[in-house]
């Protein structure tokens, strides 16, 4: 009977479709991506291996850079603004004892939809004409205010747009965790004699201090490959003061044929992330586990 | 502070943060059924004033947004089928037969794939559809989907099917059934959970999938719903009924998918970003 399960031909069939895709997909891409950013590749003249010059280009790159400070404003407003909001609203959903379950399935709806479909829902929203924002501010007797067109206002209107789609995601992560921690604690804790709001602060948020940390690692890789939103709500406009790194890397390589280029700002915004993630392991991100 | 106030102050924030998730969804669904942007911008918060149907008729056949439909409908559906069934292939091969020292090396591997970012990937794949002459045609998407939502499933469909006991498939393989006899009658139906999580996220990522579908394909009937949407709000910039309509078209299948399983959406995706 152990044959059965031995049977390489059959083994095979099951592992030669996938190993190709992925092979092809991923692999592939991957080695070829390390490849080509160190030519000049631009689907045209003859390729050249031209060492490291994509990457000092890249760095003595303005726009390159703008759009790397634009990333890590996003990384800022994420992790700074958004997480600490997220870990709130996570605990008041978890205290209250009624709705728990529809405020769950509604915060999460966002996250579950197409960012192309939401960025154009929003770019409405926002719209200085007929958008409601402007009605609102109108009421006030204010001037609308041309959010996707003036540099000042078109980050925060896409960040706000990007937090709108993923806040409740990262509620539903946290949230999770915090149920998942046995009642006895923080009844024992309530007997004590401690309110809901120290129970929170000295309990509930120690206790939850590894999904947390998932939630700012999940929020700084997403930050660093943010493109969909931008591409969609802007195109890196105005003058370039929403450029991400990704949707630079991706004008670039493609409405420019620059591909050798396009592969090193890849490769560059790979690294980042790496960086900035094992940067955040290595000091903050230090948790043990908890044992119950 | 009085304990019923105190109980009212949780839910208050909550409901603030729950209208501001519902807002736009509302205010899409009555601007799609206004007549026009003058009846939209002088009442932006008002119920329409008369169901203004026409938009959806409009939408769908003008604005060709059932040709979208279509193509994103199919596209998701046969790539979130495809990539469950050889991930369910492979994860049986990993987990349950013979071959210790190859599965763990192909287990490995395939892992890596979780952990490199699709953006990075993206120019190199585009570059491989152009020397494979798919760019264009659907298969470029067809197979980058199909593969993309590879590593993630096997891992998911591993974890389910190590969990399963041995002696249900030493019985089976006592009663004569063969390997393959074996994964379709015994393990897959087992496993059957973990397949509908997998396909469900699968067809969720590529029904909204927008960098690549933006990029490897710019002939407008082969377009899909997140691609075709953006090109409909530049052509139809000024009539936002019809965006708004198109965008109702859009959401609808994925909000009724969210309906009826919502639980096995937030699980799959939650662990999926977790463990990724």
């Amino acid at each position: 009977m152990k044959n059965t399960l031995k049977n390489p031909a059959v083994y095979l069939m099951f592992i030669i479709p996938t190993i190709t895709l992925y092979g092809l997909f991923f692999l592939y891409p991957m080695f070829s991506s390390v490849f080509y950013a160190f030519t000049n590749w631009n689907g045209l003249d003859e390729t050249r291996f031209i060492g490291l010059d994509n990457f000092t280009t890249a760095f003595g790159d303005e726009s390159f850079r703008s759009a790397i400070f634009n990333n890590m404003y996003f990384i800022v407003f994420s992790v700074g603004l958004q997480v600490p909001i997220i870990i709130i609203l996570a605990l008041l959903i978890s205290n209250v004892k009624k709705l728990k379950g529809f405020y769950k399935t509604t915060v999460f709806m966002p996250s579950i939809l197409s960012t192309s479909v939401i960025g154009i829902l929003w770019g409405f929203i926002y719209d200085p004409d007929i958008g409601p924002i402007s009605a609102f501010l109108g009421f006030f007797g204010l001037d609308p205010i041309y959010w996707l067109a003036e540099p000042k206002w078109a980050m925060i209107a896409i960040l706000l747009t990007n937090a709108w789609q993923w806040v409740g995601f990262y509620i539903v992560l946290i949230l999770a965790a915090i149920l998942a921690i046995p009642k006895e604690i923080d009844e024992a804790a309530e007997i004590d004699g401690a309110n809901a709001t120290q129970r929170a602060w000295y309990l509930t948020v120690p206790l939850i201090k590894p999904i947390i940390s998932v939630v700012v690692m999940l929020s700084i890789a997403g930050a660093m490959r943010v493109v969909d939103i931008v591409l969609v709500m802007t195109n890196g406009g105005p003058a370039g003061s929403t450029e991400v790194m990704a949707s630079y890397m991706v004008n670039k390589a493609i409405k420019f044929g620059d591909y050798g280029y396009g592969t090193a700002l890849a490769i560059i915004i790979f690294a980042f992330a790496l960086v900035f993630t094992a940067i955040y392991q290595l000091t903050f991100g230090k948790t043990e586990r908890i044992e119950y | 502070m009085p304990t019923s106030l105190k109980k009212a102050v949780p839910h208050a924030v909550l409901l603030v943060y729950v209208a501001i998730i519902l807002f736009p969804f509302v205010f899409v669904l009555f601007s799609s059924l206004k007549a026009d942007n003058v009846e939209i911008s002088q009442s932006p918060f008002a119920f329409p004033k008369d169901f203004y149907f026409q938009n959806y008729v409009d939408a769908w056949v003008q604005a060709k947004i059932d040709v979208y439909f279509f193509n994103s409908t199919y596209l998701a559906l046969s790539t979130a089928v495809l990539g469950v069934l050889l991930a369910a292939g492979t994860s049986f091969a990993l987990t349950r037969m013979k071959f210790r020292i190859t599965s763990k090396i192909i287990y490995q591997c395939v892992l890596i794939g979780l952990l490199i970012p699709g953006n990075v990937l993206f120019i190199a794949q585009y570059i491989l559809m152009m020397k494979l002459d798919i760019l264009n045609t659907h298969w470029a998407l067809f197979w980058p989907y199909t593969a993309g939502a590879l590593p993630f499933s096997i891992l998911l469909i591993s974890a389910f099917m190590k969990s399963m006991p041995n002696e249900l498939e030493e019985a089976a393989i006592i009663d004569g059934l063969s390997a393959p006899g074996l994964f379709v009658r015994i393990i897959l139906p087992l496993t059957l959970p973990a397949l509908v999580t997998v396909f469900i996220i699968n067809f969720l990522g590529n029904w909204n999938e927008y960098l690549l579908a933006n990029f490897f394909i710019n002939k407008d009937t082969l377009r899909t719903l997140p691609t075709g949407m953006v090109g409909f709000r530049d052509a139809y910039q000024t009539n936002y009924a019809l965006i708004c309509t198109g965008i109702v078209f859009s959401v609808t299948p994925v909000l009724l998918l969210y309906a009826f399983l919502q639980k096995q959406i937030i699980e799959g995706i939650t662990a999926g970003s977790v463990k990724g």
